[in-house]
């Protein structure tokens, strides 16, 4: 194992992993945060770095059948949310290649 | 050498005037000490050629001299500018009388040295002029510049070796023991000798006497004894047939010593023996390198010595290369989307938006193309084809809403199948396996089956957006999805490796003949080559206007290293796989141009679809005076 090649997509509002505090995203990426997983709150970033995916794993959810991908911190290997492989539903079809978040498992700071 | 120029003029007339004089002067020795009978042979021969020579030079020529003569009579002025008149005159016969009036100027040998390079270039020329057989004067050349073609006791060697006199082979071999590097080269060597001296003797018969060898000889080497358990069994064997056989030997001869000889090489220095034929494999170097670099080279094959002139470097021109329009194909009536020619080249299809796949037969001499068949019933337009590998059957796939694919048998030139789904589902791609019996098939709906030829799917793969298709010679799943990558996928165990993650959306893809390049169209970026084994980008080849249209560039020339797409500048832009510059821009075209389809067996020929209704068929400006057509536009 080497260094661990962190990414930081800079911005006015950071949200980072709240195990390690490193840099997922930021405010521009946010696209909603009317979303719901197992901790409770969660937004739906358009894109997210320095994570890891899992393989593909096929879910029943509220908005129908989805393909996801678990997503975990690149550092320190904690949960933090899934990223939308696929929709079943055409109405969900906005969701895919994007990241859920949950809110519970960062942290929003203020970036410079 | 180059100073030599001007006394060698002046050694020329002194030569000629003093011809019989010189003859008569004792030579020089020989530059090479301890070969002295050499000097003594080449001393008598230089003799009788100048003897020769002076008999042929002094009536036929007379002018030098005599020019020489006149001018010196005729004052300083003259006499320079007439001296390299003169100088010029006689430089023809120069090559010939400085090799008899060597021994005139002797002491020249020990005036000029040659560098190592220089001495190593002599060595090769007269290595080449041996073999020619112009032995003569690689005496000659060996006497004047004092360097020696390899060592004397090295080409004794090899004499004896090919004339198969292995005793003394091996006492010469011990002269040469100081050359050796290898710690036990020289046992090596003599096991060698010994070995095909042994196999020579089974050959002839001679059972005893081979045993012999074996016992005594091979065996008192005291190496390999593996191989010499081996070499026992040999002898038991009743027919030569079966022993050439399990022996892997050529038989008795000159080509089973040559390959000794070159085993034996191996081991020697190449000072002390010159690797056989090295000037030639040299030059031959020389081509290859020259062919690579060829922009336009879409010759077939590689150069041999032959082919090419050793006077200048190889390059093609442009005229060899296909850069006109030969043939405009105008049977479509909307915009032409594809177009593909069959694996073993004979047919091009080409897919229009206005729902018609045209057959074309492919005249391999003219390259024209003729209009087979039409197929219609295609309730969308054709926006992908694939052939099958036995280009027997053809897929066509309509656009985003189409829910059908249709399969046509081209020999039969009737619809073998059709696929209809339910009107969600999409099926914008297809491939063929190898079989040429399955294909998978798929769309950005989520749609990815595999299928029979009849169109029953066998398998289906869900949670993928599919752009294109590909399947590699050995039976490899290559599928673009919406999420701009391109992902390896194996049905029989349900798994998929990312191979390619763009930045921008795929919009197609081919894939190299040995499966190792893949060759992608990217939205707004253009024409990007990535590895597929190192899974990185090669090159990104610049020029085309890309983004709003499914384009499809292709790979083309004998080893693929071209590279054609069209764009929506209209034009067809073409480069050398090493290159991000385009090297040629055809123009020709009214609007986008959507695919090119480069003739899979003849690199002379590729095929362009055009949203103006036109196929355009590209050749070489040779192919273009075969066929007459009205309306052929050169291009820019």
């Amino acid at each position: 194992m080497g260094r661990v090649f962190l990414e930081h997509l800079g911005g006015q509002r950071i949200f980072s992993c709240a195990h390690c505090e490193t840099p997922l995203t930021n405010r521009n990426e946010l696209v909603s945060t009317r979303f719901t997983g197992a901790t409770g709150r969660a937004f739906l970033f358009s894109r997210v770095v320095n994570t890891k995916q899992s393989a593909v794993q096929e879910r029943m959810m509220l908005t129908g059948r989805h393909f996801v991908r678990d997503i975990s911190c690149k550092k320190c290997d904690a949960k933090l949310g899934w990223m939308y492989e696929f929709a079943t539903e055409e109405t969900q079809r906005y969701k895919e290649g994007r990241v859920i978040l949950e809110r519970a498992l960062i942290n929003e700071t203020d970036g410079f | 050498m180059s100073t030599s120029t001007n006394s060698g003029g002046q050694q020329q007339t002194l030569s000629l005037d003093n011809a019989a004089t010189a003859s008569s002067t004792p030579l020089p020795l020989a530059s090479d000490p301890n070969d002295n009978n050499n000097s003594e042979r080449l001393k008598q021969q230089t003799q009788r050629l100048t003897h020769h020579l002076n008999g042929l030079t002094s009536p036929t020529i007379p002018s030098p001299s005599s020019a020489a003569n006149v001018s010196s009579s005729n004052g300083h002025e003259a006499s320079s500018a007439n001296g390299n008149n003169n100088h010029f005159i006689t430089s023809s016969t120069q090559t010939i009388i400085t090799g008899s009036s060597y021994p005139s100027n002797g002491d020249s040998n020990s005036s000029r040295t040659f560098s190592n390079s220089q001495k190593e270039v002599l060595r090769l020329i007269g290595q080449h002029l041996q073999s020619v057989g112009l032995s003569k004067t690689v005496d000659i050349l060996i006497h004047e510049s004092g360097c020696v073609l390899e060592h004397e006791q090295a080409s004794n060697f090899r004499e004896l070796i090919m004339s198969g006199k292995w005793t003394e082979a091996i006492v010469a071999l011990e002269k040469l023991k100081q050359y050796i590097e290898e710690r036990d080269g020289i046992q090596q060597m003599k096991y060698l000798i010994l070995e095909q001296k042994y196999f020579e003797l089974i050959e002839d018969n001679h059972a005893m006497e081979a045993l012999q060898c074996l016992r005594y000889e091979i065996q008192g080497l005291k190496i390999r004894t593996e191989r010499t358990h081996e070499l026992t069994t040999f002898l038991m064997f009743n027919s030569m047939k079966d022993m050439y056989k399990a022996a892997n030997w050529s038989g008795k001869g000159f080509l089973s010593r040559q390959n000794l000889m070159e085993k034996l090489q191996k081991f020697l220095p190449p000072d002390v023996m010159l690797p056989p034929k090295r000037l030639e494999s040299l030059l031959t170097q020389a081509v290859e390198l020259q062919q690579e670099r060829c922009t336009y080279h879409v010759r077939p094959g590689t150069l041999t010595l032959e082919d090419v002139s050793l006077l200048k470097d190889h390059a093609c021109s442009k005229q060899t290369f296909p850069c006109v329009t030969i043939q405009t194909l105008t049977e479509h009536s909307d915009e032409v989307w594809f177009c593909k020619f069959s694996p073993d080249g004979t047919k091009l299809a080409t897919g229009s938006k206005d729902g018609y796949l045209h057959i074309y037969d492919v005249d391999l001499e003219t390259y024209k193309m003729k209009l087979r068949k039409q197929f219609e019933g295609h309730s969308f337009g054709i926006g992908c084809i694939a052939w099958c590998p036995f280009s027997r059957y053809v897929i066509a796939c309509g656009t985003d809403e189409c829910n059908e694919l249709w399969i046509w048998d081209v020999e039969q030139e009737e619809q073998r199948s059709r696929m209809t789904h339910t009107p969600e589902d999409s099926l914008t791609c297809a491939a063929w396996l190898p079989c040429g019996q399955r294909f998978v098939c798929g769309g950005s709906r989520g749609q990815f089956y595999y299928c029979d030829i009849d169109g029953n799917v066998i398998d289906s793969w869900e949670g993928v957006r599919l752009q294109c298709l590909h399947v590699t010679h050995d039976g490899l799943i290559l599928a673009a999805d919406a999420q701009k990558r391109i992902s390896s996928y194996k049905f029989d165990s349900l798994t998929d490796q990312q191979i390619i993650h763009e930045d921008h959306p795929i919009m197609s893809f081919t894939v190299s003949k040995d499966g190792r390049l893949a060759l992608l169209n990217i939205a707004t970026q253009g024409v990007h080559l990535w590895d597929l084994h190192d899974k990185q980008l090669v090159r990104k080849y610049q020029g085309v206007t890309q983004g709003n249209y499914v384009n499809h560039a292709t790979f083309g020339g004998p080893n693929e290293e071209f590279i054609a797409s069209g764009s929506e500048d209209s034009k067809v832009y073409l480069w050398h796989r090493r290159q991000e510059r385009p090297i040629m821009v055809f123009s020709g075209h009214t609007r986008t141009v959507n695919c090119v389809s480069w003739h899979p067996t003849s690199p002379l020929v590729f095929a362009s679809a055009s949203d103006d209704a036109t196929v355009r068929i590209w050749s070489t400006p040779e192919h273009q005076t075969k066929t007459v057509l009205p309306n052929n536009e050169p291009s820019s």
